[in-house]
């Protein structure tokens, strides 16, 4: 039994209450005069969406490898800040600028919740850290579905796609889709993943861009198949089923696990992190409970490699809020 | 289905174990208390034990998150009755009839069948669970948009049942619940919409704001000053503190049809609790021999609603344990619960992990019982509640609830919406607009727009589809029916309903 992930659990809430007050001093706390010995404080990972979802996973397990394996000599506490599509948690965090004991992860609101205009920064307003593993979508159909392979697409007529919100994943990646094969199908706004697979099962969809674990599972239990998978390569997990991009497809998309810090925080801190996050990604602990776990690709970039990755996504977001016109 | 209750039995024995025992015990009583808590409902109570929960041994910690759960249910009426605001917001139509019994002095008869009505839906909930799961799981699958669109419009329909005596006033009301309902992120373009520049309405705005604004600070607000006079419910007489049996007993109609409509409406993805208690309460009303008395301190209006958002939430796990789909937004949390401890929830789970299903739904046994027995106890105690003098209680109830709406999302912006809301209520109160199409509108209008939109996307516009799937005819019809039945049979009915809100002008 974890001892300190529950002590760290309880402790979150009772901080919860202080935290304006806590944000107020320790800007000023953290000038980093003595930077040989950072990190001296509590290292605060803000997660900007509610617990038990996609980032909070990311962000205990994270913190747990981290705890476990005492890679940092002061706490990490890993805290929700729902709200606003995730701009009140990265608000919060960009508004820590220069600050190395703020960290928060990278979902795709990261992206578009900025590019809707509604929140006055962007991921420029960040420094990104190092990413840990990366996630492919999978385009799955009905086990029963006439649909058998991609090229079947083409053909086929009145063929709708979930999507969880309006600008997804799933809904840049089907856009793409369209672009390549010249085929219409329509994109259905869901309001969650499980509502999508809800529909699909029902057969209210066709056809959804599935996170591994997920589809893995329906794909296992015989009730779905999978066509394609979004990464560069095949899935170690998926061996029979080809990328978009081996069957001649320019579709390779998938999502970054993550770490960034607010603007302009000093250069030892993003190499300290670079460095525990290498460690973390090479760790049996991080395998198992993580990447093995969700079915993810490990993998490790630098805050360069990391950057530059934040930098394309942000674009392909960009060109498809365009085309669907929601930014002019 | 034999096999069933026989897995059942070992799961209620893998249950009884001291550590699972614990969390169930512990899980409850959080969760009691997250559902009294104004503000505060079960997801955000699930959310606040995931973390510490998940580092304990699987079983357990998900034993005691599904007790915050059911727990919540439980919890979210005894605010509802005592002080007239809803606890959870599956509570607010407790509120109506509940609030009314406690205010004449019926706060134990009020409670005790809520206890009653709690675990009596929670009963047939789990039933149901236990012995249909995957079936009834592959029944819900079939209400996609457009079975859903006709589920809401029939439910939209019931407005005439609780409008209130005024019908252009409760259409006032519910429109105004259809306009909150659509504030936020549009579902379908993701533009904001009617967000006034306030980056914190991109979410939309949390209904147990407008609940607990509309109901409870409303009726605080609308309280005159006692002047020194003692108040009229001084009358303290310990029988009144205590549960009502016969009168319990009485509602069994409303108990059945409450829990089998909440576990319907519960297992439907994206319909939620809320929405099952609104259906229920309108059912219980259209069907009751006297309507009148509904809004009135009716007990049935108290059975219904209570027993459905306890089944609800039964019914609510379902689609998570069978399909690995979560229904809402607590199955949600839930499930992130079962990934953090690593299971994966969906089709496989009832094989793969079937020893770890049984002893959760053998926990949910053991807690519903529990529950039973820790609110029987806590009744009188908590029933004293509304013989204390506002000028005490009210200060006390408005810092709770400010730190229940703050606690949703830390956030003082929805503090101060709670406020004004409260005063929207209070000019509602005081115009004599009914409150309850407004929080009925801001329910379910964002599931029908959802149905519709949805639903054109795929036709491409074509709105013929609507009447292409049997089910949705079905509910159609039955809608038609129901709304053209009354002018048909006006004769019969001469007596002329009197639907009577709560008039709500005097309060103790």
């Amino acid at each position: 039994m974890d001892t300190n992930e529950t002590h760290s659990g309880i402790k979150r809430r009772t901080l919860l209450a202080c935290g304006a007050a806590l944000a107020a001093t320790q800007p000023f706390a953290s000038g980093l005069a003595h930077a040989s010995a950072y990190p001296s404080e509590t290292i605060n990972y803000i997660v900007a969406f509610g617990v038990g979802g996609g980032s909070d996973i990311v962000a205990r397990t994270m913190a747990k490898v981290i705890d476990e394996k005492k890679l940092i000599p002061v706490k990490m506490l890993v805290e929700n800040r729902p709200g606003g599509s995730g701009a009140v948690g990265y608000s919060y965090i960009s508004s820590r600028k220069g600050n190395p004991y703020y960290l928060g992860g990278v979902g795709v609101s990261f992206f578009t919740t900025p590019l809707l205009g509604k929140m006055p920064l962007s991921y420029k307003d960040f420094t990104p850290l190092a990413a840990i593993a990366r996630s492919p979508y999978i385009l799955a159909v009905l086990a029963d579905s006439k649909i058998k392979s991609i090229d079947d697409l083409k053909s086929a007529k009145g063929l709708t796609i979930g999507s969880a919100g309006a600008v997804s994943d799933p809904a840049l990646l089907s856009h793409l889709l369209n672009k390549e094969l010249g085929s219409s199908i329509k994109v259905v706004p869901y309001d969650g993943e499980g509502e999508v697979m809800a529909a699909v099962l029902g057969k209210h969809l066709d056809l959804l861009f599935g996170n591994p674990n997920e589809i893995l599972e329906q794909v296992n239990a015989g009730k779905m198949r999978a066509l394609a998978v979004t990464s560069a390569e095949r899935m170690e997990s998926l061996p029979e089923v080809p990328s978009f991009k081996e069957l001649g497809h320019d579709i390779v998309h998938t999502q970054l696990r993550g770490i960034i810090m607010p603007k302009d925080v000093p250069a030892e801190a993003v190499s300290y992190w670079e460095g525990v996050m290498k460690t973390v990604s090479e760790s049996p602990e991080w395998r198992s409970q993580y990447v093995d776990r969700f079915n993810e690709i490990p993998l490790f970039l630098d805050s360069k490699q990391f950057g530059e990755e934040i930098v394309a996504t942000s674009q392909r977001y960009e060109t498809l809020m365009r085309e669907l016109g929601l930014i002019k | 289905m034999l096999e069933s209750w026989h897995l059942l039995a070992e799961g209620l024995v893998a249950a009884s174990q001291p550590s699972v025992l614990a969390a169930i015990m512990v899980g409850a009583i959080i969760g009691l208390f997250i559902g009294a808590l104004p503000g505060l409902g079960p997801t955000a109570g699930v959310a606040i034990l995931l973390p510490v929960a998940v580092s304990f041994d699987g079983t357990a910690a998900i034993a005691a998150l599904g007790a915050v759960y059911y727990g919540a249910q439980y919890g979210g009426a005894v605010t509802a009755i005592l002080l007239g605001i809803p606890g959870d917001a599956s509570a607010t139509m407790t509120v109506i009839d509940g609030h009314k019994l406690a205010r004449n002095g019926k706060a134990g008869a009020a409670l005790g069948l809520s206890i009653a009505a709690s675990f009596i839906g929670g009963l047939i909930g789990l039933i149901l669970l236990t012995a249909f799961a995957t079936t009834i799981a592959q029944a819900a699958i079939a209400f996609g948009p457009i079975e859903m669109t006709a589920l809401m419009i029939f439910s939209l329909s019931l407005v005439s049942v609780l409008g209130g005596r005024d019908l252009n006033k409760a259409m006032m009301s519910l429109f105004a619940g259809l306009f909150i309902g659509t504030i936020g992120l549009d579902p379908m373009v993701g533009l904001p919409r009617f967000d006034f520049g306030e980056v914190r309405l991109f979410d939309g705005i949390e209904f147990s704001i407008i609940a607990v604004g509309l109901f409870g600070l409303a009726e605080m607000y609308a309280t005159p000053p006692s002047i020194g006079k003692p108040e009229e419910n001084n009358r303290f007489r310990f029988r009144e503190l205590l549960p009502d049996v016969r009168g319990t007993l009485q509602c069994w109609r409303e108990l059945g049809s409450g829990s089998l409509i909440g576990f319907f409406i519960g297992i439907l993805p994206g319909a939620g609790a809320t929405a099952a208690t609104m259906i229920s309460y309108a059912f219980a009303k259209r069907t009751s021999k006297h309507p009148e008395r509904f809004g009135n301190g009716a007990m049935e209006g108290v059975a219904a609603p209570e027993a459905a958002n306890n089944s609800a939430a039964y019914g609510n796990m379902i689609p998570m344990f069978a399909l690995g789909i979560p229904g809402s937004g607590t199955t949600a949390v839930l499930m992130g619960g079962l990934l953090m401890i690593g299971l994966q929830p969906g089709p496989m789970l009832f094989q793969t992990q079937s020893e770890f299903v049984w002893t959760i739904f053998g926990s949910f046994y053991i807690g519903n019982l529990a529950l039973v027995a820790i609110t029987i106890v806590l009744t009188p105690v908590l029933a004293t509640c509304a013989f204390v003098r506002p000028s005490y209680l009210f200060p006390a109830v408005i810092a709770i609830i400010a730190f229940g709406i703050f606690g949703i999302n830390n956030s003082m912006f929805e503090v101060a919406l709670v406020i004004g809301f409260g005063v929207l209520g209070y000019l509602m109160m005081k115009l004599d607009y009914p409150p309850v199409p407004l929080v009925l509108g801001m329910i379910l209008g964002p599931i029908l727009e959802r149905g519709i939109r949805r639903t054109l996307v795929a036709s491409d516009g074509d709105v013929a589809v609507f009447f292409q799937s049997p089910i949705a005819l079905v509910i159609l019809l039955i809608t038609v029916v129901l709304l053209v039945s009354p002018w048909l049979f006006k004769n019969r009915a001469g007596k002329e309903h009197q639907m009577d809100e709560p008039q709500a002008k005097k309060i103790g």
